[in-house]
């Protein structure tokens, strides 16, 4: 899954503290902040690794998730986004570009609404905070076709507690009535056989964000990452460098000179 | 001069478009739209009755504006309708489609008029550079590329491979061939210099859209320079403009007509985001486009600018004759291919603006 032609950035690993939760979180790169949230301990790295490249990552692990220790703190994706707020306040003070997975796309959703002035931009990856379906395993649409998934039975079954416990499977109405409220450029990608979302989910976010372009990855299940990597890459990276102008390719498609 | 009606095959309800392009399909009623090509063909019917020598429709995208995103498809169906005119393709976006993709349109569409087609190419409206995902810089040189195959794939009598910079066709042989041989007559629709020198070199006519008199007789007075260089000399019909036109029975009533558009005259649903705007011009210029710089977002949509600089004829049928006059003294304009369906104005309103230019105009600009 890794870019064979692009260096393994040295990822440092960190901890902060915010709201009394510690956060996990890995480090690497310079230039402009691209913040991921994610589970670290599933161990996808190629986005993180290539955009790495350009920018300073900070990868925060959501409290509760992957490896850190149990959050009985939290109990909603907006309440975890202030503690995120916060955490990424003790690390930097300024704005960056927020990306986020399934449910750590709807913590960055409330991030945005939030805390407008922190976030440049916003990426949302598979979000489920709109019309979310009932809680499947079914993750991918071609499991036969990703053998190095990582299986991790524990902490899935950790974090789909968690998620749950946080109203992770049901719509959140709250954050569908602000949508309009969010100041920053966003994309936000969903595989074309997504089977935990609601495809109406889609168009909503395309019509209530005011600058929102809508990406849909062909033939990729809700793990986006696991199973078109190159095809989430380059659209997140092209976004994160050029955000609603991304639209304007750039790519030559001469043949010959 | 002869008359060219251009049917853009307008959603009745564009009114109620956003001002941004690309109009999202959800403005998209079936009802409504079944109705407008209905109406759009009526009135490519009607201004055929009328007298108009050609009968235009355009390729644009992503909006209901112009709802003829494959002008081909529309040619074939207004072809059955309107016996006699011309049909022209004005014009296809070549940089964005497969070239022998279009000869074989072309080819089909000339044997289902009997030899009546006309075509042109262009590159489009820098939003429609998104369409197909082209890259913007290279918009030019597809387009120049793409004509060449398009006329070697109607005229070449055998099978033929094609190694270019940015096609490759290892086997073409276009069927059916057209009526009109070697091609029909071809347009290059431009206004950028080194398109209209190209325009000049290959011995095809020249198309401009919307630009005032002077800057058309600029254009066009280098165009015929360089086809007087090239050895050949353009004829009337191949120089086309392309303009909007508000034709009532006297100035007066035309002006007051104008006033009562004014809110609505300016086209919704064709704006772009001023930072996307500047990437396409950015590309086009072959220059970087430095997003970290972008200017806080405005709204370009809702500026308003002088009513009357929207519409390039406006007025009673002896006004409308000067203007149109004008064109063809300075400009040498042969085919006047005018946009009657702007916005706030219906069916019933163009139906009577052509009747009245087929009754008051066609006939004296006709002896130009």
């Amino acid at each position: 899954m890794e870019n064979a032609n692009l260096a393994t950035m040295p990822f440092q690993e960190h901890r902060t503290e915010s709201g009394g939760l510690p956060i996990n979180y890995i480090e690497a790169g310079r230039g402009n902040i691209v913040v991921i949230l994610d589970s670290i301990a599933w161990g996808f790295s190629n986005l993180q690794n290539t955009l790495a490249q350009t920018y300073r990552v900070l990868v925060l692990e959501l409290p509760g998730f992957g490896s850190s220790p149990v959050n009985n703190e939290s109990s909603s994706a907006k309440e975890l986004a202030n503690v995120v707020a916060q955490a990424t306040e003790n690390i930097t003070p300024q704005k960056f570009t927020l990306i986020g997975t399934s449910f750590s796309a709807n913590v960055a959703l409330w991030l945005a609404i939030q805390a407008p002035e922190q976030v440049e931009a916003l990426v949302l990856i598979s979000p489920t905070a709109l019309h979310p379906l009932e809680m499947a395993n079914q993750l991918l649409a071609h499991p036969e076709r990703s053998p190095g998934l990582p299986t991790l039975p524990d902490i899935l079954a950790k974090e789909q507690e968690l998620i749950r416990r946080f109203g992770g499977g049901t719509h959140d109405a709250e954050v569908e009535g602000r949508l309009n409220q969010i100041q920053c450029p966003a994309l936000v990608l969903f595989g074309s056989k997504d089977q935990l979302v609601n495809t109406s989910a889609t168009s909503i976010y395309r019509r209530e964000i005011p600058n929102c372009n809508v990406s849909i990855v062909y033939d990729a299940g809700h793990l986006i990452e696991a199973e078109r990597p190159e095809a989430l890459v380059k659209a997140v990276v092209d976004y994160v460098e050029r955000r609603e102008t991304f639209v304007v390719n750039r790519d030559s498609r001469v043949i010959n000179p | 001069m002869k008359a060219s009606y251009f049917g853009c095959m307008a959603y009745a309800e564009r009114h109620k478009f956003p001002a941004v392009w690309p109009v999202p399909p959800s403005y998209c009623d079936a009802e409504i739209a079944m109705q407008s090509y209905q109406e759009g063909i009526e009135q490519c019917e009607f201004a055929e009755e009328m007298g108009f020598d050609w009968i235009s429709l355009s390729e644009h995208h992503y909006s209901g504006n112009r709802t003829t995103p494959n002008p081909a498809v529309m040619a074939a169906a207004v072809a059955q309708r309107c016996k006699k005119a011309k049909i022209a393709l004005l014009g296809q976006l070549l940089p964005l489609i497969n070239p022998v993709r279009a000869a074989e349109e072309i080819g089909m569409l000339d044997n289902l008029t009997g030899g009546r087609m006309v075509v042109a190419f262009m590159r489009g409206t820098p939003s429609e550079d998104q369409v197909y995902g082209m890259n913007p810089a290279e918009g030019r040189d597809r387009l120049t590329e793409g004509i060449d195959l398009v006329i070697k794939a109607l005229s070449e009598p055998e099978p033929f491979s094609w190694e270019g910079r940015y096609y490759q066709y290892r086997t073409v042989s276009v069927w059916p061939r057209p009526v009109q041989q070697p091609f029909p007559p071809t347009i290059v629709a431009t206004r950028s210099e080194d398109t209209v020198q190209y325009a000049a070199s290959h011995r095809l006519g020249l198309g401009i859209s919307y630009d005032q008199l002077e800057d058309v007789a600029r254009i066009t007075e280098k165009y015929n320079r360089w086809c007087q260089e090239s050895g050949w000399q353009p004829t009337s019909d191949q120089i086309v403009y392309r303009g909007s036109i508000l034709l009532a029975e006297t100035d007066r009533l035309a002006d007051q007509w104008l006033e009562r558009l004014k809110p609505n005259l300016r086209e919704r649903g064709t704006a772009v985001r001023p930072s996307v705007s500047s990437a396409v011009q950015a590309a086009r210029a072959g220059k970087e486009f430095d997003q970290s710089k972008v200017f806080t977002e405005t709204s370009q949509a809702n500026q308003v600018r002088d009513a009357r600089g929207l519409v390039s004829f406006i007025g009673g049928p002896d006004t409308i004759v000067k203007q149109l006059k004008a064109f063809h003294d300075q400009c040498g304009t042969g085919v006047m291919d005018l946009v009657f369906q702007q916005p706030g104005i219906n069916h019933r309103e163009v139906m009577n603006e052509v009747e009245l230019f087929g009754r008051e105009v066609l006939p004296r600009i006709k002896d130009f």
